[in-house]
Formats: structure tokens, sequence, C-alpha cells
């Protein structure tokens, strides 16, 4: 069983499903006509060139090629998490990123390595598509993460330095605050996790299954992915806000104002 | 040995935004002394309770407490010899009993947990109904927010004290009764910023953080 491809032309009739949405938008007079049609613009251009890339990474499967990409992935999602906190980017795109880098690469080589025993850890089949899988989900944890943890202590700052008046040391002040912003940020894959397969047929296992594989090994697929999923997210997350404390806490461990984009 | 100030200051030096809030004040508080702080809006009272808990480093000058001088390393130790109340106090979210019992999950005050078996003696002599303690915090008055914020001071067991303005969400007889509560207590060093001349003591210093923010003995 293989993959059917897709005609280019039919792509193209594939886009009149648009009108719907489309005519919607306009009847309703929902701000967001030019809007829409740019994103849908962008998404074409970007695939497009995303896939005649990952083409030419694809037939040269070069290990340190696809290493390379995974690290490209891995930079452009940081600096889009910074873009989306309120968090100056000079102050903790670098933190951000080792964060990230732990997050993706640790679940990544161990389902690669562990779970999959592929001799070669960084083999495109795998690393990119599983790689721009658990990236993209540490990416949205981290931005939820982030928001609610700096976004909770500047709200509760009077409360926060009561706690230190209180006698608590910086780790034991921003406790709460860290577990406020670890359920936030990942509730959301637990609660995909307890409504998988019930709701909607999650994107990898659809994509093992069109790629001809049996739907049990489609289900292994999925079952690995979310567990490594919610490791990657879980450490990003924690990684993301201690490696950023250093900048946003002054030694006497108030909260650093300078490291927001607009200070109070 | 003489026993060092509870606290001293010398020429300390705070800027906000540009300007001179505290320049060059300096004072020395011994053990046992109660002191308070008077002066317009914006003239450095709070700020300089700020200095010495460390919420704000000085551009110049020093701080001593008990001898130690505050610095990045020593400010955590320096906090567990202080109890700070809070003008407006904000305690965190959850109902009272928790509020009190958090301080005493800190490692430095594991000795302190003890003290809370004071609460509803506490909560009696300040006048406080006990059943405050299963409801939620945001849901109390100004007047028993600032009790309850006194209580968790108290539990603390700290020798010197920082009130700022302590008192004023309070009736009279409720201020009469945190005023005698510091009067009889000879061993404590108390801090008060205060609008109106509070009494905490006959022998109590006054100190006026004027324009120049230098302070002056009344």
């Amino acid at each position: 069983m293989t993959t059917a491809d897709i005609r280019y032309f039919d792509l193209a009739i594939g886009y009149a499903m648009l009108i719907v949405p489309l005519a919607i938008i306009l009847w309703y007079r929902i701000p967001i006509f030019s809007q829409t049609l740019i994103a849908v613009a962008r998404m074409t251009v970007q695939l497009l060139f995303v896939g005649l890339y990952l083409q030419i990474v694809f037939r040269l499967n070069n290990n340190w090629l696809n290493a390379a990409w995974v690290l490209v992935m891995i930079v452009v999602a940081d600096v889009s998490i910074v873009r989306s906190t309120d968090l100056r980017i000079g102050m903790v795109l670098q933190p951000l990123f080792f964060a990230l880098l732990a997050g993706t690469t640790i679940p990544l080589l161990f389902f690669i390595g562990i779970i999959l025993r592929r001799p070669e850890l960084f083999e495109a089949q795998y690393v990119i598509p599983i790689g721009g899988m658990i990236l993209g989900n540490c990416l949205r944890a981290d931005i939820i993460g982030l928001k609610t943890f700096y976004g909770s202590i500047r709200k509760s700052e009077k409360a926060y330095l009561q706690m230190l008046a209180n006698g608590a040391r910086l780790s034991e002040a921003i406790r709460p605050f860290i577990r406020d912003a670890c359920q936030a940020a990942l509730s959301p894959t637990v609660a995909s996790m307890a409504t998988i397969g019930l709701v909607a047929l999650p994107g990898m296992m659809t994509g093992v299954i069109l790629g001809g594989a049996e739907p049990t090994t489609a289900i292994k697929y999925q079952i690995a992915i979310m567990i490594a999923i919610f490791c990657g997210t879980a450490i990003t997350v924690i990684l993301g806000i201690r490696l950023t404390l250093k900048k946003s806490f002054t030694a006497y461990g108030s909260l650093n104002h300078r490291i927001f984009k607009k200070t109070k | 040995m003489k026993q060092p100030p509870a606290i001293k200051i010398d020429n300390l030096t705070v800027r906000l935004d540009g300007k001179d809030v505290l320049d060059r004040l300096s004072l020395q508080i011994e053990t046992g002394e109660k002191v308070i702080f008077t002066g317009p809006s914006g003239c450095g009272k709070t700020t300089l309770f700020r200095a010495i808990l460390g919420f704000i480093e000085p551009d110049e000058g020093d701080i001593f407490i008990e001898g130690t001088q505050l610095t990045p390393e020593s400010v955590w130790t320096v906090r567990t010899k202080l109890a700070y109340v809070a003008q407006e106090p904000d305690m965190g979210t959850g109902n009272v009993r928790e509020i009190l019992e958090q301080p005493m999950t800190y490692r430095a005050n594991i000795g302190q947990r003890k003290n809370l078996s004071r609460v509803p003696e506490l909560f009696d002599h300040f006048s406080l109904p006990r059943e405050l303690l299963n409801k939620d915090m945001g849901s109390l008055s100004g007047g028993e927010k600032q009790r309850v914020a006194l209580i968790a001071a108290i539990l603390l067991d700290r020798k010197i004290y920082l009130l700022d303005e302590p008192t004023s969400a309070l009736d009279q007889a409720a201020r009469q009764t945190v005023l005698e509560y510091f009067q009889t207590r000879n061993d404590l060093t108390v801090l008060c910023i205060s609008h109106a001349t509070e009494r905490i003591d006959p022998n109590q210093r006054i100190i006026e953080l004027c324009s120049s923010s230098k302070g002056v003995d009344r």
C-alpha cells in the first residue's frame, strides 16, 4: 500500500473549498478576510518552500544536514516563543534556546534510538517529522508556561515580595508560580492524551496510515509520540522558566522589570 | 561586648526614575527602640523599608541589620530577622489558615511552626472572629487583612518589625490594641511608618523624612 499522490492541478481545485469559509466571513462581515487570504498565501508559499527543501534533505539523507535542519527549526521556534511573550528578546533568547534544545532532542533521540531502535539517530525520515511534532508542541507549551509564570508573578508582585519578607528563599517564593505555569502549559497535552482517538484521529497516526502502514503500527507510533511530546513539553517549560531566572530576578530576589518589553 | 544596633544606615541614597528619593540618609536604631517615621507622601518612608528588606538596591550607602551588612549573599539571612507588614497587605490567595501556615513551610521558619498554636489566642487578642480562619483572604475587609498580616508577622517571632501604616484601616479600639501589643514588648525593635503620630512607646523616637530625605530626629 503506497500513498496516492495529489496532482498540482487537483490541489489547485482543492482551494475551491475555501469558498465556504470565505463566503461566511464576507456574509457576516467578520473582519478577517484579508488576514485569511494572506494566511492561505503564506501557508502555500511556506509549505512549497519547505517541501522542496525537505525533498533535497530526504534525498541526501546526510546526518549533519538533518541535525542542522532540526537546529534551524529550534532557532525559529525560539524566536517565535520570545515574540509571543512580553519578554525582551536579548535577555531570554539564549536560555530559551537551550530549554527548547533539551526539550526537543532528549525525547526525540529516546524515540528514535530506544523505541524505534534505528541504527542512525538522525535519519531524515524519522528525525524531521518526529522532531517537528515534538518541537511544535514544546513551542506552544513554552509560550503558555512563560506567559503564565511571568504574568502572574508580575501581577502578584506584592504577594511575592511578602513571601521574601517572610523568609522565603527564591526557590520557595517562586514555587507556587512555577506550579501554576506548569499546570497551564501541560494541561492541554494531558487533556489531549485523555481524549485521543475518541474525538479525532491524531496527526501522526493519520500520517502513518496514509504512509501505508497497518493501523496497529500507527497506534504504537501515536502512543510513543504522545509520551515523547509530554516529556518534551515538561522539560522545555521547566527549563524555560529555570534558565531565565538569573536574568529575571535581581541578586536580592526581587523581580527585574528590565526583562519585560514594557516596564511598569 | 557591645551589642550592635538593630539597624544602622550609612549615607543611604536611593534614586527612582532619576529622582533622589532618599539622599545620604544615616541613622542608627538600637535594639528595643520604637521609631516612628513621618513625613509627606513620596518622601521615601516606604522606599526606606523596601531598601532595608533588599527589595530595592541602594545607589549609594550601606545598611546593617544587627551588625550584618545587607548584601546579595546576606539578604536571605537578614530577612529572617525582620517582620514586615505592608500598608495594604497582599498575602496571596487561599483561606486565612493557609495564608498563616504558608510561611512556616519555608526552611528558615521551620522552628517557628509551633507558633501556629498561638493563632486562636492572637485572633482573640486582636478581636478577630475565629471563623475568619476558614474564609478566603480576598473576602476580608481592609482592617481584617491588616490584623491577619500583623498576626502572620507575630507568628514569625522576629525581633525587628517594619510596620508600614499598620493601623490605617483600623478603628480606634483595634488601633489601641495593636499599639499596646508593641508597647508591652520591650524586646522588640519597631520601625513604624505613620502619617498620624502613633504612640507606641513613651520613649519612642520620631524621625521625619523631609523633602531632602536625610531624616530629622524630632
